[in-house]
This record gives structure tokens, C-alpha cells and sequence, in this order.
């Protein structure tokens, strides 16, 4: 029988959930399975009532599943919030010293797991956390896990801790397995034989950093922001062995600003925010744009507007990226679709902002950027040509050359001898002179304006020539087909598998390519499909429109989750036989 | 460097004329600029001058350096940026006081209390020039433009001792109508290790009536002749408070310390000697096993 399971931890800000949620993942990853783990939280630090879910799996695991096989309270607190969502059957681990589950009526059907984790804690030691580690032991008494693989992860984990650490950690766990073998409680698998494990547990954010890095990154500056924060304190971490500059700044305007000044002199730069610091971005995005500096921006959605949900997912900000600054120019914006993904990204948009001069935006969202989940090794080793830098640039050296098929022209970076140029926001002429100041109003300006508008947006004709065209997933004859864009490409092709199953055949557009966009194949994909449902995490329904917009086809149906939390597949596989239906 | 340094003024003039109305202020800061950049000989490839918008921010089109024209008031993040990725770099920024002060002000606090080894030169005209005539962060209560017809409310900024109070390691203060003076105040300013800025009286002699030339020649006096003592924190903001209580404006260097380490010498990489714009791209072994293995 396929080796798959659920497990939810609950409890509050403080329990330390998320490096619980880690420790576990690489539990399961050394058993060579698939995981993919997400966490609900609030704003607050301490206390509150947050959880940890993590699915695996022999086989892929798409999303981190709906309910849980395996649920484990650590407080009281949370144990009385989280009674409605405890599913019947669900194995439910707790202190039975701390809390008593009849007081918040539980219903009968489940299977009750209390155990009396502060007491055999205080056997060990008078360390409190290691009450996980005993919980630890249970579970992998139910899940037939092998106890020496945990205990490879605890050296690794806590190695640096001393021995004395490692050794109450084995303790603990061997007295929850103990317990649980004594107990007599019925193991979902029994245990044995694992074989070696391959593949990391990474999170979008850090996969997303990892593919810049192989890019050639060296500048990353930002504000702290939910949910793009966790790129800034990857990257610092390992900042004296990168040899970068990674720079906290005062706003987010200035963090910007930094890395526009930092990619001037050549250097791969990028920064990173959610949407309320990318609205402080958007005049220096425009800036760079007509500058034609090389940028990377990162835009983590979370629920808005303003604060809105600052610790829940939202796919909101599809038209604030779309529309950022006044003006046009070509813009490129990236969505990718999974943690894979979101490395491939990384290293796409560093190539493209240097090839093009131009501003790549890749946009994230809360639940891509702190998702975790394993998956291949990465290649980081790679080749970063560069582009279009001069060292020795021609006597007649044109900055802006009108001279050019693809609009892009080379530049000079600071430090070139005879390279010496002029650039501004403004309007400019081939040596970057600006049209506003010096030359503005002159009859022979105007067809200048015009030849340099049409420069920069040639770009995206050749810019969509990198991108992979986006194809139809599944059967072309299907009864309907449905359209994703962004982080959501995982959890509609789950709910596909299921609908199958169900057998109800569909297929699949995935959009990851927002700007420029593939008009032409996308309508041809669309106008064919026999029923279309669209997928968002927002109210609006904006890819919707958007598509509308670019192709002129109105997909027919829309299924909109603006909670903050991310759609689950039985939600898209009852909404697609609703449409079937009609 | 001496020997194989030949430029010349005019090699740091670019093939535009500066567009400043006659008369104006910024003529003489364009001279000082060119003029302290070849006396400290360094070659105009190696200088990025960065200003933002506004009358002075024209500034960069007229000099023959690497120049990057900004949007209002983001000098300076980008000019940390350029000086981040190559330190190597000798990094001006040049704008007015609507700029610097006004919707750039937060970043000018940072920089100060940051440290990074760039030089800020603030023309201060006391009024928004190109957007004729309003009043700025640095005009005096009661001045009639054409945003305060009935005389500013607002009290003015005391741009220097914001600067003292919030770290600067050079402080100064110069005049457009003393030439020799600025040049070599701006000088010092370039030469000096850590941040470095500089508020130059600039009159606007276009929509200012009241901080002319004539009353700055009758006001303004040489801190360097008066015997202050440029280490002194406190008669630094004695001085920079002279603006607002006496009826005298000294000019010179306020402040200067160089016993504060930069930004630079405390960042892990520049203070390795990597210039990040400069270094490889490609990651080594031992690179990717450090950054990966929290993964395994």
C-alpha cells in the first residue's frame, strides 16, 4: 500500500512550530518520502493559535492535503480552537496532563493518543521543548518510521548543541516510542526498511534565493515584509561566504534605489518586498525601466489591501505589478508556479533583466514563498555569461544607440576609461542627454521621443522569444478546462488526479509568463476548450480579466478563494462538476 | 597616479552647457566640482555623480563623469548602491534642498547616521526653483512664495545640525560667492573617510528676493578664521545653530571626525576587498555546500 499521511501540528506563537515543521520534514525526507509542508499563523509573536501542516508521500505531493491523519495539540489554548477542524478518525496526540480533551467535547470518533508528555519529559531533563521530541517518538511509532534516520536528523539538527543535548533528544524519543509500543497503539505502518534519500526540503523563498544566487547575484537589498522577509535573512546568513552585499535599508524606496545604483555599476541586483512596500517601489521601477538599468523586483503577495491579512495568501496584486509607475515601458513579469519553479525563476530573471536592460518582476505569494517541500537537488553550478557590457567601448560610444534590432544597446559600467555617459530619468537622446532640460521643445526632439519609445518596447518582442510557450495539460478532449496562474499550479493539478478518478476528464493552462504575455497561443488554447473555469486567490478574479484583455476571450467561470487561505482540491472538484452540470 | 594624470578642467565638461538661469548659484558649484575632482586628481571615469530633480539635479547633464539623474529625493539610496557594488568609486550626490531635505529627508538621516564613503552636496536656495517658486524645507517663517502668499508657517529645517545629530562624520558648510572657498571645502569633503556632506548657500536669483548674494557676502564668516575646533561636537552645533539664533552664518567645516569606521570597512564583504560589481558570478563547490546544506 502507498505510504502517505497528514500531520498537523497546532499550537501557539512561541511553541516553535516552524523549526517543529522542519525537523519533521527532514524526518520524512531522510526516509526518502515527498513533502510538502505549510503553516497558518497570525501577526502576533507570542501565543495565538498557528498550525503546521505537512503531507507526504511516495509519490509527489502537491498540495499539503485538507485534513489530517495525524493531529497534535500543544497547548491547551489551541486544543479548545481547533475542536471544528478535527476530522473524524484523526489520531489526536496531546498532554493528557494539560489538557482534557472531554472538557472541549471532541466528538467519540476520534482516536484519542493523550499521553503524558510533561511527566515523561521531566524524566530527561527540565528542558520543556523536548516534550516535541518525545511526541516525536510516538508518532514515528505510528508512522513505522526508523528511529536510527531520526536520530542521523537530531545530529544533524542539534549537533553543534554538544552531546549532552543529542543525547536527552535520543532519550526523549526513545521514551515516546517506549510509550507508545507499551500503550499498544495500532501503528498506521509498521516499520522498516528505508532507502537513502536524495532530495532537499527547501521553502519558495530560499529556492527563489538559491536560483538567483547561481545567477550570479551580488547585490540584494530590502525592508521587512511578510511574506518576503525570509529572502533577506537567507541571504544575510551565508553573507561572508557569498561575497555580496545584502543591505537592510530605511524604506523600501530606498532599497530600491540601492540596488537600481548597485546594477548601474554592474553588479546582479535585485530586492524584494509584498505589496505595500512594491507601491513605495513603483516610481524608481520606472525609473530603472527608461535608466534601461537591469532590476529584479520580488513581489511576495499577501492579503490585501493595505495591511489587509499580513499573514495569509492572496493573488491580488496582479494589476498593481501590471500597472506599477506612470508611463510604458516593457516590463517583464515572471509568476512561478512551485518551488522548483521558483528556483528556474530566479536565475531566468537575473539573465533577462541583464540581456534586455530592462525590470523583471517575479511575483511570488505567501503561499509559494513559505510552502516547503522537497524536491531534486538543485544544479547550481552553472555558466553566467554576461551581457551587453563593454570594456573597451568605441570612440563613438552611444549609451542609447538608436542603432539596434533587438532595442537593446551595450553599455559601460562606472570605472570604464572613455566610457563616460550621461542617464537620467528623463527622456534622453543616443548619448543620454536629457530631452526635458537641454533639448526639450526643439522640433528635432520629437521623432527622437518617439524612436526611443519604440527601442525599449521592441525588447518584448524578443523577450517572449525566451519564454516557453505555455501548453495544455491533460486530454484535448476534456469537458472543461481550467486555468491557473502562479502558485496554484499544484493544487489544480491535484484536484485533476481527482477528478479523474471520479471520472471527469479535464485539462489544464497553467499561465506562469504574465507580461509579455502569449496572446495568440493562449486564445488559440482557450477558444477551443469546451468549458473554461479560472482559478484565482482574489475577489476580482484579475487573470480573468486580464486574459479577457489580451485575448478578448471571456473564460466562463470563475472559482475565487479570498480568505487567505489557499484553495484546497475538493473545492476546484466540486466547483467543476457544478459547471459540468449546467 | 600623479604621473599618468593629465585630464584637464575642461575634460570633466560634458558637450552641454549648463542651462542654469544667468546668474545662478549652481554656475559656481559647477566649477568647484570639476575644479576639486582635478586638483585631487582623480579621472572622470572613476567619479559617478548622482543627483535627483530639480534646478541643481540638472547638474550631472554638464559634467563629464558617469552621471545618473535619479527621481526627486533618491540621490543618495542610489548613490549608496553604486558605492556598495563598487567602492573603488569616488560617488557624489548633488541636489537642492527641496531634495535632500524635503521629500528625500529620511534618507538623508540614513546616510548620515550610515557612513558609507559617498560626498552629498545640497543646493540650498531656500526655495523650489523649477517648479517656480515654492516653499522649501529650508525657507524662513513668514517668506511669501507663491505656495505661502500669506508667509511660510512652518518653521525651517536646521539641515546641518540634523546631520551632526545624526552621525555625520564630515559636516560643512559652504557659499556659491566664494569660489575658492567651496573648491576647496569640496575638497576636503571627497578626501574625507566615511560620509561626507556638505549645504551650499546657493541664491536663486530668480524666485528669491531675500537670500541674495548681498546677504549672504554681509553675514557669512570662515569657521577656520575664527578659531573653531572642527573635532568639537558641541561648538559644531553651536555653529550650526548660529543659522537660527544670531544674525551670523559661518561657512567652513563644522564638523569632521575620522576615527569612526566607514560603512565599508564593517560590511564582510567590501571589508575582504571584494568589489561586488567586479566578482565572479559563477559560485564555487565550497560556496554551494555552505548555502545548501541547511537543505539536506
Amino acid at each position: 500500500m502507498k505510504q502517505e499521511s497528514v500531520i498537523r501540528f497546532v499550537g501557539s506563537a512561541g511553541d516553535g512550530l516552524v523549526s517543529l515543521g522542519l525537523l519533521f520534514s527532514k524526518i520524512l525526507k531522510k526516509h526518502n518520502f515527498n513533502v510538502l509542508g505549510f503553516r497558518s499563523y497570525q501577526s502576533v509573536i507570542r501565543g495565538g493559535y498557528n498550525s503546521y501542516q505537512i503531507r507526504y508521500s511516495q509519490d509527489e505531493v502537491l498540495t499539503p492535503g485538507e485534513n489530517a491523519n495525524i493531529i497534535v495539540l500543544l497547548n491547551k489554548h489551541v486544543a479548545k480552537i481547533h475542536k471544528p477542524l478535527v476530522n473524524i478518525g484523526a489520531m489526536v496526540i496531546y498532554d493528557n496532563e494539560s489538557i482534557d480533551l472531554k472538557e472541549f467535547e471532541y466528538p467519540e470518533e476520534i482516536i484519542d493518543l493523550g499521553m503524558p508528555l510533561g511527566s515523561i519529559t521531566k524524566e530527561i531533563s527540565k528542558l520543556r521543548v523536548l516534550k516535541n521530541i518525545v511526541g516525536f517518538g510516538a508518532i514515528s511509532y505510528l508512522l513505522g518510521l526508523d528511529d536510527e534516520l531520526i536520530k542521523e536528523v537530531i545530529v544533524e539538527q542539534f549537533g553543534s548543541k554538544g552531546e549532552k543535548v543529542i543525547e536527552s533528544n535520543f532519550q526523549a524519543l526513545e521514551k515516546g516510542l517506549e510509550y507508545a509500543e507499551e500503550k499498544g497503539w495500532l501503528a498506521i505502518w509498521e516499520k522498516h526498511k528505508y532507502e537513502k534519500a536524495q532530495q532537499m526540503v527547501i521553502g519558495g523563498n530560499e529556492a527563489l534565493a538559491l536560483g538567483m544566487l547561481s545567477a550570479g547575484l551580488k547585490f540584494y537589498s530590502g525592508y521587512p515584509m511578510t511574506p518576503a522577509t525570509s529572502l533577506v535573512h537567507y541571504l544575510t546568513k551565508h553573507l561572508p561566504k557569498l561575497g555580496m552585499i545584502v543591505k537592510q535599508t530605511e524604506d523600501e524606496i530606498a532599497a530600491v534605489g540601492m540596488a537600481v545604483g548597485a546594477a548601474f555599476c554592474g553588479a546582479r541586483s535585485a530586492t524584494g518586498t509584498s505589496g505595500g512596500g512594491f507601491a513605495l517601489m513603483t516610481e524608481i521601477i520606472g525609473m530603472a525601466a527608461i535608466e534601461e538599468i537591469p532590476l529584479v523586483v520580488i513581489n511576495s503577495q499577501r492579503a490585501g489591501p493595505s495591511t489587509g491579512m499580513a499573514t495569509k495568501t492572496e493573488q491580488a496584486d496582479l494589476f498593481q505589478v501590471y500597472g506599477a509607475s506612470q508611463g510604458e515601458f516593457p516590463k517583464v513579469i515572471i509568476a512561478p508556479g512551485t518551488i522548483q519553479d521558483a528556483f528556474d525563476t530566479g536565475i531566468e530573471a537575473l539573465e533577462i533583466a541583464e540581456k534586455f536592460q530592462v525590470v523583471v518582476i517575479v511575483l511570488m505569494d505567501l503561499y509559494l514563498s513559505e510552502q516547503i517541500a522537497t524536491i531534486r537537488k538543485l544544479d547550481m553550478k552553472r555558466k553566467n555569461p554576461r551581457f551587453q557590457i563593454l570594456d573597451k567601448p568605441p570612440d563613438d560610444f552611444k549609451r542609447y544607440s538608436l542603432d539596434t534590432e533587438t532595442g537593446v544597446t551595450s553599455r559601460t559600467v562606472p570605472g570604464t576609461k572613455n566610457g563616460m555617459f550621461f542617464t537620467g530619468s528623463s527622456e534622453r537622446n543616443e548619448e543620454g542627454t536629457s530631452l526635458a532640460s537641454t533639448l526639450a521643445g526643439l522640433p528635432e526632439t520629437l521623432p527622437i521621443r518617439e524612436a526611443m519609445m519604440e527601442k525599449r518596447m521592441r525588447k518584448l518582442d524578443y523577450i517572449i522569444k525566451e519564454f516557453k510557450v505555455p501548453t495544455l495539460e491533460g486530454s484535448k478532449d476534456s469537458e472543461i478546462t481550467l486555468v491557473s496562474w502562479g502558485s496554484t499550479k499544484n493544487i489544480v493539478k491535484e484536484a485533476m488526479m481527482k477528478l479523474e478518478e471520479d471520472g471527469v476528464k479535464t485539462n489544464h493552462l497553467h499561465i506562469k509568463y504574465v507580461s509579455p504575455f502569449h496572446s495568440e497561443e493562449i486564445e488559440e488554447i482557450l477558444k477551443d476548450a469546451k468549458k473554461t473555469l479560472i482559478i484565482e486567490q482574489n475577489f476580482t478574479g484579475q487573470m480573468h480579466d486580464f486574459i479577457r484583455m489580451k485575448t478578448g476571450v471571456n473564460i466562463g467561470h470563475k472559482l475565487l478563494r479570498y480568505d487567505g487561505e489557499p484553495i484546497i482540491p475538493s473545492q476546484i472538484v466540486a466547483k467543476v462538476k457544478e459547471v459540468i452540470k449546467e | 597616479m600623479s604621473d599618468s594624470f593629465n585630464y584637464k578642467i575642461k575634460d570633466y565638461e560634458s558637450n552641454f552647457r549648463p542651462t542654469f538661469c544667468p546668474g545662478c548659484g549652481n554656475f559656481s558649484q559647477y566649477r568647484a566640482i570639476r575644479q576639486a575632482l582635478v586638483d585631487l586628481e582623480i579621472p572622470p571615469e572613476e567619479v559617478v555623480l548622482v543627483s535627483g530633480i530639480g534646478c541643481a539635479s540638472h547638474m550631472p547633464n554638464f559634467v563629464n563623469v558617469y552621471g545618473l539623474q535619479t527621481v526627486h529625493g533618491r540621490g543618495i539610496p542610489v548613490a549608496t548602491g553604486i558605492r556598495l557594488a563598487n567602492p573603488k568609486l569616488t560617488v557624489l550626490v548633488y541636489a537642492g534642498d527641496g531634495d535632500v531635505y524635503g521629500i528625500g529627508g529620511n534618507h538623508f538621516l540614513h546616510s548620515c547616521r550610515r557612513n558609507v564613503d559617498i560626498i552629498t552636496i545640497v543646493s540650498n536656495n531656500f526655495v523650489y526653483g523649477l517648479t517656480t517658486g515654492q516653499a522649501s524645507a529650508t525657507t524662513p517663517v513668514g517668506t511669501l512664495t507663491r505656495t505661502t502668499p500669506r508667509g511660510s508657517i512652518e518653521n525651517p529645517i536646521n539641515p546641518v545640525a540634523v546631520a551632526l545629530s545624526a552621525g555625520a562624520t564630515f559636516v560643512g558648510r559652504g557659499f556659491s560667492g566664494d569660489l575658492k572657498h567651496l573648491t576647496w571645502l569640496l575638497k576636503e569633503a571627497i578626501d574625507h573617510r566615511g560620509f561626507a556632506y556638505v549645504d551650499v548657500f546657493s541664491p536663486c536669483i530668480t524666485f528669491n528676493r531675500n537670500q541674495t548674494f548681498d546677504y549672504f557676502r554681509d553675514k557669512v564668516y570662515k569657521v577656520e578664521e575664527s578659531g573653531h575646533d572642527k573635532e568639537d561636537f558641541h561648538s559644531a552645533l553651536e555653529l550650526a545653530n548660529q543659522l537660527v539664533v544670531k544674525d551670523k552664518l559661518p561657512i567652513g567645516i563644522f564638523y569632521q571626525i575620522e576615527h569612526k569606521t566607514t560603512y565599508e570597512e564593517r560590511d564582510f564583504a567590501l571589508n575582504q576587498g571584494i568589489i561586488p560589481a567586479h566578482s565572479p558570478l559563477e559560485l564555487t563547490d565550497e560556496q554551494i555546500e555552505v548555502i545548501t546544506k541547511e537543505f539536506y
